[in-house]
């Protein structure tokens, strides 16, 4: 705690001239972090994973001065997009491309106009409260109402050529107005052997009738500590189709909040976890029907190897005197080493009656008759393994609309499976 | 052709095949019928290389070569082809590609050219039409979705695409219609060459008398009690087995 308070006290000196609300958030925040601390094994939200590295291993802010040469190629650029690029927490705007439609100036006025978004008073997430009092990193990103952007905006953040081991705390903020569509990827990359720590939140809010999708990939270098704060609210009939695609960090925690606040909204969240060596993979979904004629669809999917563990908490709330809820939850794991564990804990908590919910997990490992099966036919057993690893998620890839997103993704995945299966 | 000899086999120390002789030459087609239990799908499996099966004793040799020791996809290249009794649901395998993945694979094992997505595509349109089968089972996943009968279907499509030197069919007449059963014996007939071995598992004649089998043994307990033509099928069918129990 020493290492964040004096980190804490050199950012409010390095930004001295900040405006004072800010400022004065920014201490409450980091009063109220100290006043929860770390979780620990006690907390039964956060009780499967350790965060004592997170907690011990003295991180510090990284500063504009202190950034190297930036790489010619920007890695896990995909084609046919616009650009925001954010290295080692400093965004570029030289090197970014943006629409003409969307402004980081809006956003910044819009954040300061709306300062309910950056609330931390119903929270009991130490890490949002670390992330609000020492954001550093990221922007605003509005759109406004009657706006069609067809071109994905990839959002990269990179982290690269670290010399000292740095944290960063990126706070993005997606506005989509009324009527308004736009496709959004909030890519992490890291390539750097040292070790580093993302502490990033994401307020996604869909106005009436706006329609968003959200790739969230996260790349993050194995050696890294990668904590994220996703929420969504969806206004009346507004859409969001999300799919969180994650291979990177040895620990991964991923808070993912989505409120259906009006009627009709609808949702589909997806998530693919990838894990190898020792990685842990710990994602948190809570899916709040408040209102309405709303749905929400969610799929997530594991693959573990090695000695690599995953956790999925998934909650569905239907609230009190809602109608024509329409909810589903799934949770399917495939396990590809003996020593490998996941943790899955799919939850309903209804309280009105005319829903229509569902949910359910399974666990397993690769099915030895379908093994068997393309053996079979000539197949070798290494081929045939990645044919049915790849197969149990494509339904996830499948639903990535964007040809040239899926066509990334899918390579993507499609390198991991053979890395891990090396092992196997 | 495929030359089995006083085999011995079984799993989890129980043994089931208790000394089996059999000889199959090129272009023959024999039957093994039998009982539920009797051995037949272990035999099956045991050619085909199915793990946790055991062998205690005897041989198996595939054109004068040992193939107990090798592994299931060798010997699918080598011209090994099984017709599963259950054919195996895969989710999100592609049944098109699976297709061209498994041509490829035995093409490249015979030292010739893979063929393209467009070639195969060819290929494959005018396979389907010779087992009556829909083009949009080439869409879906591997037997996802497909009724019994289209499974036993894309099992003979198979065998007609990989065109293998002995083909194993396991019960491929059972879950078939009436139907079905007459395209997927046609689809057999016109697959038998001079070059061909088949060696086809069944409860039933009526599989047989669509393709008349050149052998036909009978399996209890785990040996082969009679072997004969024809008319031994017919013989089954009218006194059941326990004739010939000892």
């Amino acid at each position: 705690m020493k290492q964040f308070q004096k980190e804490f006290d050199a950012f409010l000196e390095h930004f001295s001239e900040e405006n004072p609300a800010l400022r004065d958030l920014r201490l409450k925040a980091f009063n109220k972090f100290k006043e929860i601390g770390f979780p620990n094994k006690k907390w039964e939200e956060w009780q499967f994973t350790d965060f004592s590295l997170i907690k011990n291993s003295n991180f510090r802010l990284s500063w504009n001065s202190e950034l190297s040469t930036i790489p010619k190629n920007i890695p896990g650029r995909i084609q046919n997009t616009y650009l925001i690029l954010i290295v080692n927490g400093h965004y570029q705007p030289r090197l970014s491309h943006l629409p003409n439609e969307v402004s980081v100036e809006e956003g910044i006025k819009y954040f300061k106009s709306n300062p309910e978004v950056y609330s931390i008073d119903n929270s009991s997430n130490p890490f949002l409260s670390l992330n609000t009092s020492m954001m550093n990193s990221a922007l605003p990103i509005y759109i406004k109402n009657n706006i069609i952007i067809e071109k994905p905006l990839q959002v990269i953040h990179l982290t690269t050529d670290l010399s000292d081991k740095l944290m960063n705390h990126p706070r993005f903020n997606f506005h989509i107005g009324e009527n308004s569509e736009a496709t959004i990827i909030e890519h992490y990359i890291g390539s750097t052997s040292t070790s580093y720590f993302t502490n990033t939140v994401s307020k996604i809010n869909l106005e009436k009738n706006a329609r968003l999708n959200h790739i969230r990939l996260q790349e993050e270098d194995r050696a890294s500590n990668h904590i994220a704060d996703t929420s969504y609210t969806l206004d009346r009939e507004s859409q969001l189709e999300a799919t969180s695609i994650s291979s990177g960090s040895k620990l991964f925690r991923h808070n993912i909040k989505l409120s259906l606040n009006n009627e009709g909204a609808s949702a589909r969240i997806n998530g693919l976890s990838l894990t190898m060596k020792n990685q842990h993979h710990d994602q948190h979904i809570v899916v709040d029907h408040a209102s309405d004629s709303c749905q929400s669809h969610q799929l997530f999917k594991y693959i573990l190897s090695d000695r690599s563990s995953g956790v999925f908490n998934g909650k569905v709330i239907v609230r009190k005197k809602t109608k024509q809820t329409n909810a589903d939850q799934s949770n399917k794991n495939l396990l590809l080493s003996p020593n490998a564990l996941m943790n899955s804990n799919p939850q309903l908590e209804i309280y009105a009656d005319d829903v229509k919910c569902s949910h359910g997990s399974t666990t397993g490992q690769i099915d030895s008759e379908a093994l068997f099966y393309l053996r079979s036919r000539g197949i070798s057993k290494q081929k045939a393994m990645e044919l049915i690893v790849s197969g149990f998620a494509k339904d996830i890839i499948d639903h990535i609309k964007n040809i040239d997103i899926k066509s990334y993704v899918s390579n993507h995945a499609f390198t991991w499976l053979e890395g891990s299966m090396k092992n196997v | 052709m495929l030359e089995i000899k006083n085999l011995h086999a079984g799993v989890d120390g129980k043994e089931i095949l208790k000394g089996i002789d059999l000889t199959i030459k090129p272009g023959e087609l024999h039957a093994i019928m039998g009982r539920n239990g009797s051995g037949k799908s272990t035999l099956a499996n045991i050619i085909t290389g199915r793990e946790n099966y055991e062998v205690t004793s005897g041989t198996i040799e595939f054109n004068g070569e040992n193939i107990l020791d090798m592994l299931p996809e060798v010997r699918a290249l080598e011209g090994i082809f099984m017709s599963f009794q259950y054919p195996v649901v895969i989710p999100g395998v592609n049944n098109t590609y699976f297709l061209r993945a498994a041509l490829n694979s035995k093409l490249k094992h015979r030292g010739l050219k893979e063929v393209n997505a467009a070639d195969f595509m060819r290929l494959i349109r005018e396979k389907l039409k010779l087992v009556e089968m829909d083009e949009k089972y080439l869409s879906r996943a591997v037997n996802d979705g497909f009724s019994g009968g289209e499974k036993k279907k894309n099992e003979i499509l198979q065998m007609l695409t990989l065109e293998p030197q002995l083909s194993i069919l396991d019960e491929t007449d059972s879950g078939l219609d009436i139907d079905a059963l007459k395209i997927v014996a046609q689809g057999v007939n016109n697959f038998r060459n001079s070059e061909r071995s088949f060696l086809a598992i069944t409860h039933y004649q009526r599989l047989l008398d669509h393709m008349k089998p050149d052998f036909i043994h009978v399996l209890i307990d785990g040996k082969i009690v009679k072997s004969g033509g024809m008319s031994l099928a017919h013989e089954l069918e009218q006194k059941g087995y326990s004739w010939l129990e000892a």
